[in-house]
């Protein structure tokens, strides 16, 4: 009894004793800031970046003096973060976000045939060019979300995805996976997109879709900022740089293809600053605002849109928005 | 008897169809004819809306070497040039639409009566490319670019096949017995054309009487074979391999090991274009199948729409499923404004009972594909790799000598799609490659 416990703590001493002779002789030698910068980032080795994972891509951070910040899934504060234990200044790009360029649901489109095989939208792609009728709209078997690693796309009711915008960081592996290159990255800051790529005709669409863009110029007509522009044979397209977020082309879209993040805050007139002067209801594209000259206006809340024309122009800055 | 390795036995099912002559379809008053009908480069029309054509008038011209034209089927107005479903790609394609005048006249000077023995093979072969021969066992390779083969690549060794080894299928069964003079005669032409003083008929033995007919009829240089019946044996390589002990190299042609193989229905049509100057316009399918209510087996003219081919066979009975080919090949039609084309070598209207829309499971790497693969492959690793678009993985599995025969999928106990993820991967690989030419 004595003698075995003597022997087994015996080979316990010797090899502790070498494991750490090792670990002071064998130590490799790692940048301490590869450790930080690696913390800040976000861990799922999508490869977004360019290299093997997010390790490889600290070790680029640190090591190479000109590398630049590849990753699209670090946030402002965390760029911030990094240039502070690098020592130098990384620019952080734009926030990206996915966006399924896509509304139309099995509900609402026709689908030629019923499809036997893998689930898998590239494998149900090559049987004829997919089950939907249309050759631009998304086939619903989730590719997109199998390829997210950050778990921020998920398919809705509707049969198409949904993108969590909390979760999601813009790495666009899910885009790639698309075969149809429905799903697009957008700027995070911007609240419009339009919600069909279709170059059909509207007289094709109208065979199989309720819910496309018919091309009608509609909203290139009425975008008081030409943000929003229908070239030949495209559906529209929103130049996020260009927008101002009026909100106005959602408003008069026939088809409701075009979607927004957020529902743009209606306004008020603060009676007491109000001179009555006008501009206001003058500008307004929805005459949600009237009023005598020389007394406070008011606006019409059921017909306000929110789209904020009416802010920039009064000299008295007598509009605010409404709180939420 | 002689055979390859591997291979499956499927149910044959064609006692449903192979003991009915050959019935001419009633003419269509309107014929749908695609301008792509073969492999290769695609061919652009020559005539416009309006213009009034005669049967066996050129449509199309070819652009290129391996391309083929398409010639009128029948005596008409053309009334339109769109876009309609392709039955091979599922996509549009354009069409010729020909509105038949019922007259069916010939253009001028057809049918010719020449004897094909006195040209020169110069011009037998122009003439097979001028009549828009393709492979009519359901390929389309254009039947002209196999009889040109290069100077250092002789070939020695002609196959006539006959083998229709998918099952249901029974067309070129009929053809051998009703019209065994049209596929000697025209065997013999392509052996003038190629100089040969050979030839090997395969059939395979469950056709025990057209092997005796063909024993008969044909002429001491051709040699009838019969072949062991199992599935693939009408596939190309397979025949070459259990008749010459020759080996296709991976990536190669069947002229790399100097043979040449034609499907029976493509050397009748190649006597036809040579004695009696007739373009392809016609052809011999199977309708057949559980789905149909008299199965037939129909002589029809190329562009017929799919409807009218139902009705003359007694409309549909519990279809689940339409396959332009056989069932292990042929390629399904999600709607019924198809025409039958070159290429059809059947027409097969299954019901559900024929059909299998299961779910499948993951691979149990029981290795059954493995060894029913004629082309000797790992198809279970295939299909793994396909789960996970690697095709570059696939490329060292020989990914692309797969002929996607389905010997794999129809095997595997896991119900597992393999052909299909093997046409996944081979999608993906052209894209790249499509995309490396670009960049």
């Amino acid at each position: 009894m004595m003698g075995a416990m003597l022997m087994v703590g015996g080979i316990g001493l010797v090899a502790a004793l070498i494991l750490g002779i090792a670990s002071v002789t064998f130590a490799v030698k790692m940048d301490p800031r590869e450790k930080a910068v690696l913390d800040q980032l976000p861990g799922a080795n999508c490869g977004a970046c360019g290299f093997a994972g997010c390790v490889a891509f600290a070790h680029e951070l640190t090591a190479n003096p000109e590398a630049e910040m590849a990753c699209p899934a670090v946030n402002k504060d965390g760029v911030e973060a990094i240039s502070d234990i690098l020592g130098r200044s990384l620019g952080a790009g734009d926030a990206m976000i996915a966006f399924v360029r896509c509304k139309g649901s099995p509900a609402d489109t026709i689908t030629r045939y019923g499809y036997v095989g893998p689930e898998d939208c590239r494998t149900a792609q090559i049987i004829a060019g997919g089950p939907k009728a249309c050759q631009y709209g998304c086939l619903g078997l989730g590719s997109c979300v199998e390829a997210c690693p950050f778990d921020a796309m998920h398919m809705g009711e509707d049969g198409l995805p949904h993108v969590n915008e909390d979760k999601c960081t813009g790495c666009g592996k899910c885009a790639d996976a698309c075969p149809r290159e429905i799903i697009a990255l957008i700027s995070r800051s911007a609240n419009f997109g339009v919600r069909c790529i279709s170059q059909d005709s509207s007289k094709e669409m109208k065979q199989y879709c309720k819910v496309g863009c018919i091309k009608c110029r509609i909203c290139e007509n009425t975008c008081p900022f030409e943000a929003i522009e229908v070239t030949q044979g495209n559906a529209a397209s929103i130049d996020q740089e260009k927008c101002q977020k009026c909100g106005l082309c959602v408003s008069v879209c026939p088809t409701g293809v075009i979607s927004s993040k957020q529902p743009p805050r209606k306004v008020q007139v603060i009676a007491e600053k109000c001179k009555g002067c006008g501009i206001c209801a003058q500008v307004c594209p929805v005459d949600a605002i009237s009023g005598k000259p020389k007394e406070p206006y008011v606006v019409d809340i059921s017909k306000c849109i929110g789209c904020g024309m009416c802010i920039e122009k009064c000299p008295a800055d007598a509009i605010e928005r409404l709180a939420g | 008897m002689k055979t390859f390795k591997g291979g499956i036995h499927p149910p044959e099912n064609k006692i449903l169809v192979k003991d009915n002559a050959i019935v001419e379809l009633p003419l269509s008053k309107v014929f749908f004819v695609p301008t792509q009908q073969h492999l290769g480069a695609p061919a652009k029309p020559v005539v416009n809306t309006g213009d009034t054509v005669k049967r066996g008038q050129v449509l199309t011209e070819p652009m290129g070497f391996v391309s083929a034209a398409v010639h009128a089927p029948t005596s008409g107005t053309v009334k339109e040039i769109t876009k309609r479903v392709h039955p091979v790609t599922g996509l549009l394609a354009p069409y010729i639409i020909i509105e038949a005048d019922g007259k069916d006249e010939w253009a001028p000077g057809l049918p010719l009566e020449r004897d094909p023995f006195s040209m020169t093979a110069k011009e037998l072969l122009n003439i097979i490319r001028l009549s828009g021969i393709v492979g009519m066992g359901g390929a389309t390779f254009p039947t002209h670019v196999k009889l040109s083969p290069p100077k250092d690549k002789p070939i020695h060794t002609f196959i006539i096949n006959g083998a229709e080894c998918e099952p249901y299928l029974a067309a070129d069964y009929r053809l051998m017995l009703e019209q065994p003079e049209r596929i000697i005669d025209g065997a013999r032409v392509v052996m003038k054309v190629l100089g040969l003083d050979s030839a090997i008929m395969a059939i395979e033995a469950n056709k025990p009487d057209a092997i005796r007919l063909m024993q008969e009829k044909t002429p001491p240089e051709i040699k009838v074979e019969p072949m062991k019946v199992k599935y693939p044996q009408g596939a190309e390589k397979h025949l070459i391999d259990a008749l010459t002990g020759r080996q296709v190299p991976s990536g190669g042609l069947p002229m790399d090991v100097g043979a040449l193989v034609h499907n029976a229905g493509t050397v009748a049509a190649i006597w036809d274009a040579c004695a009696l100057g007739i373009p392809l316009i016609e052809r011999i399918t199977s309708v057949t199948g559980q789905g149909i209510n008299q199965p037939k087996n129909i002589k029809v003219r190329i562009g017929t729409p799919l409807k009218e081919v139902f009705e003359f066979c007694g409309g549909l009975n519990d279809a689940a499923k339409i396959i332009f080919g056989g069932p292990m090949m042929g390629i399904a039609q999600y709607c019924e404004d198809v025409p039958v084309m070159k290429g059809t070598s059947g027409i097969l209207v299954l019901t559900e009972q024929e059909t299998n829309l299961n779910s499948y499971q993951s691979c149990i790497a029981c290795g059954r594909c493995i060894e029913a693969c004629p082309m000797r492959l790992v198809p279970s690793m295939l299909s793994r790799l396909g789960e996970r678009s690697m095709w570059k993985e696939a490329l060292d599995f020989n990914l692309l000598d797969c002929m996607e025969c389905g010997s794999c999928t129809y095997v595997c106990p896991a119900n597992r799609p393999i052909v299909h993820f093997v046409k996944y991967l081979k999608t993906l690989q052209r894209e790249a490659k499509a995309k490396g030419k670009e960049a």
